[in-house]
């Protein structure tokens, strides 16, 4: 007969399809044996043992077989109790189920200590309610195996995200008036505790974080779960002030760690008013982790707060919007301006193409806040691809009108490189415009190149071997080795704008500069500096040795026709 | 000994039945089994030299058997036998180990 419940496991169903449980009868009463194993043997294979000694041999030998003991306590060569412990004690056989039979009504609560998961009297039940405990015993403890199998992290010994959840969701149910905070812990920069120290220390990272978080949700009243790589859950009775929790993961870190810089990062959603829902609250609690700078060198907590919210609001409304925005065209690209400063004058070089949104209600909205939720819902790819195609076209029509032409830069996302057609798109947009690929250079990321070393190098090289010129952008914002720098292929390295903003004369961060022009020097490939704001930078930068120079000093991104009127005047 | 005697006997015969999932071969066979037992002997062994806790597990081992076989005279006879054995009460067990030991007679002949 088919179970209907979809919450129950259907033993039964798997009985149809012969497959069929196995039981351990154990006692010393041969009439008990024979009834015992009478009543079950049509649903079940019975095995018999008639002393103690006897049943852990069988359990022992058939414990991959085993779905049940049914175990009387008093025997001859070692009673059930000894059975019960022995089972319980062991890592292999504490899975398996044991019912106690008993005539002892004091025995019941002694056995259920022990670890027994039911008891049957003496004398027997009728056989259809015995049956049916039988069945329920062994139900459940599939149900548990299960549980711990999937629902436990391996690692950390933690609950899983689903099962997280799923208990969260049930602590509601059963405290619908508690205020709950939805917690976020996030090691930070962890790939590079993997990389540095190697995954045995990683991992013992993981696992003291783990240990902390456990203690905390045990002393207040709530579950944990490793969420994903270095990102943990909590779902505690709101606190007030999380210091301790901060307390707690920075001890642990520092009995394994006193000599390495390790620093992790909280996000707290108070749902105070239970006005969102479970996964929405742990998105606002991750969106606070967040706030906090992965660099930062101290253990912060951030609380979500209304500012959050409003960005919230924000992105949620454009994310809404971005389809539309694709359809009907609300993107334009600009042109900012590269000067090539290695001779006395500097000389127009190329562009990098920057694209805009004008949202019809919200007006311009800047890159950096929108190109991540394309990133995210994963349409960057269309964005990517439609930025290339104007550029395209942009190159072309200023080469019809001035008789020149001058090469732009464009950015080429993560996704992008994991797209087979990459190189084929391009060539055919270039070739649509009668243009050749030395006439656009492509944008990479270093935190791609870091990301997945092989596929991103088989891809640059192959674009490479097509003719591209493929420019690490924000160079210094990842972590490549240096060592990992030689085996790249690269035709420019782009400065990160983060190194420009404090240099000054004989400070660490011209140096470092300087440092880097020389890496560029060895690779033998431009550097180019982009965010050069004044005079200052640029004289600074000219000095160090840069090649090249984007930025608001010499001009803001421009349009079409402006960058047009840059070209007719470098007189190129 | 037949189903008739055993329900002539007092047993309750219909939960006895019930256990045995309604095979009456197996049932008598059982009670044959469990009454063919030598520790009836053997438990008035013990009681007359005076061995009561060991007579105790003893009887406490037989109820278990004779309540699956719902020989319910016999079996109130062992269960009162074995609470007196359990807190050693001061009882004639030489009058209760000689009705059991009819009861069993009755039953086995039929």
């Amino acid at each position: 007969m088919a179970n209907n419940n979809r919450n129950t496991l259907d033993i039964e169903a798997k009985h149809e399809q012969d497959f069929r449980r196995t039981i351990l009868v154990v006692d010393d009463e041969p009439v008990n044996l024979r009834i015992l194993g009478n009543i079950l043997k049509e649903e079940y294979d019975i095995a018999y043992a008639e002393t103690g000694e006897e049943a852990l041999y069988v359990i022992k030998n058939q414990k991959d077989f085993l779905s049940l003991v049914l175990l009387d306590l008093h025997m001859p060569g070692g009673n059930g109790y000894m059975v019960l412990e022995e089972i319980k004690g062991s890592e292999d056989l504490r899975y398996i189920p044991v019912i106690v039979l008993t005539a002892d009504e004091s025995a019941e609560v002694e056995s259920l200590r022990r670890g027994a998961i039911d008891f049957l009297n003496k004398p027997y039940d009728r056989p259809e309610v015995l049956k049916a405990r039988v069945r329920r015993a062994i139900e459940l403890s599939i149900d548990r195996n299960i549980i711990e199998a999937t629902g436990k992290d391996a690692l950390t010994g933690l609950l899983t995200r689903e099962y997280f959840f799923q208990y969260a969701r049930e602590y509601d149910k059963f405290h619908p008036e508690q205020e709950v905070d939805a917690v976020v812990v996030n090691i930070s920069k962890f790939h590079l505790i993997n990389e540095l120290y190697g995954r045995s220390f990683g991992n013992r990272v993981l696992c003291s974080i783990a240990d902390g978080i456990r203690s905390v949700a045990r002393g207040c009243g709530g579950v944990a779960c490793r969420s994903n790589a270095d990102c943990f859950y909590l779902y505690i009775e709101h606190q007030e002030n999380y210091d301790f929790l901060r307390k707690t993961l920075a001890d642990r870190l520092i009995d394994i760690s006193e000599n390495h810089d390790i620093h992790f990062r909280v996000g707290v959603y108070p749902d105070l008013y239970h006005s969102a829902h479970l996964q929405q609250r742990f998105d606002r609690a991750l969106q606070a982790c967040n706030s906090v700078s992965k660099t930062t060198s101290l253990d912060m907590v951030a609380i979500y707060d209304n500012n959050m919210h409003e960005k919230e609001l924000y992105e949620a409304k454009l994310l809404g919007d971005i389809e539309k925005a694709l359809l009907e065209n609300q993107f334009n690209v600009v042109f900012q301006p590269k000067y090539d400063i290695r001779s006395g004058e500097p000389e127009l070089y190329s562009a990098e193409v920057l694209v805009r949104w004008k949202h019809p209600e919200l007006g311009y909205i800047k890159p950096d806040f929108f190109i991540p939720l394309f990133e995210e819902n994963g349409q960057i790819k269309e964005l990517d691809r439609f930025v290339w195609r104007e550029a395209a076209k942009h190159v072309r029509r200023w080469r019809d009108m001035y008789g020149v032409t001058m090469p732009v830069s464009v950015n080429v996302s993560r996704v992008d490189i994991f797209d087979p057609d990459l190189l084929e798109f391009l060539q055919k947009i270039l070739a649509d415009n009668g243009l050749e690929s030395k006439d656009m250079h492509l944008e990479i990321t270093e935190t791609a190149y870091t990301d997945a070393v092989t596929t991103i190098v088989d891809v640059v090289n192959s674009l490479r071997d097509a003719g591209f010129k493929v420019e690490m952008d924000d160079f210094g914002r990842g972590y490549s080795s240096l060592n990992m720098l030689t085996s790249l292929p690269i035709d420019a390295l782009k400065l990160d704008m983060g190194f420009i903003k404090g240099i000054a004369e004989n400070n660490k961060e011209i140096s470092m500069v300087e440092f880097i022009v020389n890496v560029a020097r060895f690779l033998d490939v431009p550097l180019i500096a982009e965010g050069v704001e004044n005079s200052e930078q640029y004289l600074l930068l000219k000095k160090a040795g840069c090649d090249v120079i984007q930025g608001y000093y010499f001009s803001k991104p421009v349009s079409s026709s402006e960058f047009g009127h840059l070209i007719e005047r470098s007189g190129r | 000994m037949t189903i008739d005697s055993l329900r002539e006997f007092g047993a309750n015969v219909d939960e006895g039945l019930e256990r045995c999932m309604g095979m009456e071969d197996f049932y008598l066979e059982m009670i044959e089994l469990g009454l063919s037992d030598q520790r009836f002997e053997a438990l008035g062994e013990l009681l007359d030299a005076g061995r009561f806790d060991e007579a105790f597990e003893m009887v406490h081992a037989l109820k278990g058997v004779i309540g699956n076989l719902a020989l319910g005279p016999l079996y109130n006879t062992i269960s009162d036998m074995t609470e007196f054995l359990r807190v050693k009460a001061d009882v004639d067990y030489k009058a209760l180990y000689q009705r059991v030991m009819e009861q069993r007679k009755r039953i086995m002949e039929g």
